[in-house]
């Protein structure tokens, strides 16, 4: 099955990120001098501007902080059936993240629902980020 | 010590081209359409001109060089911002900073686009810019499948639903405003009235913005003259002077579809992150207060962005907003008009300079069956924190 995917571009500081995401782990980017975690990944410490950054595992786990269902037929042959949702999830951590509500769980889908993170590899490039009810 | 840029330039003449729905004519030809009314309301010659500011470019617009080339301009100062509607402001802006120093005499603002011919670039596989590594400019996220501005103004309004227990219905009277609007201006797009079973009972865009809740996809142009307050004065028309500006605000607590404090993005969440407190530059440049405004016009892309704006300059209170809007506040006649020509919901899109020229008109008294009455000062502002306010007293 083939599945067409629009563009997909990552930043040379995001490489370890995803790398994780296609080993099944979350993994944020922190700075050692001041202890904060950061998204999207950045080259430096958004806070102290240090220019060190360490990739910790992160719990997994948030709350739905804002989420959209997509109604227009935006991107012909999407391997996404129509209405389809995506979320932006606050994790414990702090950073907020996007992915899409496992969509076997949608009538949980609220602002605030407590959630955890899972990956579903779709293609040897693209992983994707997958939030189910905690 | 900085310039003093009070009632030191001036908005002189404006034109434009009809507005409509697949257009024959290229942008460039509505372009002169709208420049020749521009200096035919001004009285300028086109030899007058010697500044071009521009932020709707190619392939939506026109740039600046085809533009100096095909109208025959010669200009020594020239300002023309990345593709996005979000820099009207400062393409005004910098006109106005242009001629204040002398590196410019007049400035023509120009903006002619067909949204409809280039539809495919603001969503979908067509959408370049969409695709930006960590997320598009409006917070497109196309490999999940959230694209167009519109997906990005849709996350800020589920949230505030949420959160402030806003609804759809509240909502509509946003662009039933902005609809009655329309329907005293002859040249909007927009005819019918929009009642809220129609608003309610449209197709759904991405949840929750609705059909109407959407601007329109058009074509058109307009012209604006910027000079400096003193030429303005010996020209045709009564002058409409800048009086106070502030720029946009950028930074991890700022989403461009959202008002600070909302908690999109990496925004900061409470009252420390949504306080005006950087909101005031533009009324302390002008020398008045927000009770002065009496015409607030928005960057009205989605409805949730005339919301977010009454928000952030401190017109009603963080999560106050959809009920403020209720029973008439934002319709002429109501406690604060605003978009009064109709907006890029019901007139055009013509990046927001629809709405610039109605001001004009306003403050000039030329605005017919929509004048505000004892017109002084009108403010534009954005949910992204940019604004200037506008005068007809020197």
């Amino acid at each position: 099955m083939t599945i067409r995917t629009p563009l997909f571009r990552k930043s040379p500081e995001s490489l370890p990120f995803w790398q994780a995401a296609q080993e099944g782990r979350l993994v944020l980017p922190f700075c050692p001098k001041c202890d904060q975690p950061h998204l999207p990944v950045g080259p430096v410490c958004p806070f102290c501007f240090s220019d060190l950054i360490i990739f910790k595992e992160s719990s997994g786990k948030g709350k739905v902080s804002s989420f959209t269902v997509v109604h227009k037929q935006w991107f012909p042959d999407f391997y996404r059936p129509l209405p389809y949702n995506v979320v932006q999830v606050e994790l414990t951590e702090g950073p907020r993240l996007m992915g899409i509500f496992e969509e076997k769980d949608i009538a949980d889908l609220t602002v605030g629902a407590n959630v955890e993170v899972g990956f579903k590899i779709l293609t040897p490039e693209l992983t994707l980020i997958v939030f189910s009810p905690e | 010590m900085t310039l003093k840029l009070r009632n030191q330039t001036a908005i002189v003449g404006i034109g434009s081209s009809t507005f409509g729905r697949g257009l024959e004519e290229s942008q460039l030809k509505l372009g002169s359409i709208a420049l020749a009314e521009a200096l035919r309301d001004s009285g300028l010659k086109r030899s007058d001109i010697d500044g071009i500011s521009i932020h709707m470019g190619w392939p939506l617009g026109i740039d600046y060089d085809r533009a100096a080339e095909a109208y025959g301009l010669n200009t020594r100062w020239v300002y023309q911002s990345w593709l996005h509607g979000r820099f009207v402001t400062s393409a005004l802006q910098a006109a106005s900073m242009a001629v204040a120093c002398g590196m410019a005499s007049v400035v023509a603002c120009i903006t002619a686009v067909s949204f409809t011919r280039e539809r495919h670039i603001l969503g979908g596989p067509g959408d370049l810019e969409g695709c930006r590594e960590d997320g598009g400019s409006h917070g497109e996220v196309p490999y999940l499948g959230l694209t167009a501005p519109a997906g990005g103004a849709a996350l800020s309004m589920q949230r505030y639903m949420s959160l402030y227990g806003a609804t759809s219905e509240q909502l509509a009277a946003v662009p039933i405003a902005f609809r009655k609007h329309a329907c005293l201006n002859p040249k909007a797009l927009m005819q019918e009235p929009l009642t809220l079973d129609s608003h309610q009972s449209a197709r759904m865009v991405v949840d929750p913005l609705r059909l109407y809740d959407c601007c329109l996809v058009s074509d058109g142009a307009i012209v604006t003259l910027v000079t400096t307050a003193d030429r303005a004065r010996d020209l045709r028309q009564k002058p409409v002077y800048i009086s106070g500006m502030q720029g946009i605000r950028s930074g991890r607590n700022e989403f461009i579809f959202a008002p600070p404090g909302l908690g999109i993005q990496q925004q900061g969440v409470g009252p420390e992150f949504s306080n005006p407190v950087f909101n005031n530059d533009v009324y302390e440049m002008a020398n008045i207060s927000r009770n002065d405004i009496q015409g607030l016009y928005t960057y009205d892309a989605f409805s949730p962005l005339v919301l977010f704006v009454l928000e952030r300059f401190g017109f009603c209170a963080t999560g106050e907003a959809a009920r403020w809007v209720q029973n008439g506040a934002i319709e002429l006649g109501g406690k604060l008009p605003m978009n009064t020509s109709g907006g890029l919901l019901s007139e055009a899109h013509v990046g927001g300079w629809n709405s610039i020229s109605e001001m004009v008109r306003q403050l000039r008294g030329q605005a017919d069956g929509r004048q505000i009455s004892s017109c002084n000062h009108l403010q534009w502002a954005t949910c992204w924190g940019d604004s200037f306010i506008l005068g007809n007293q020197a």
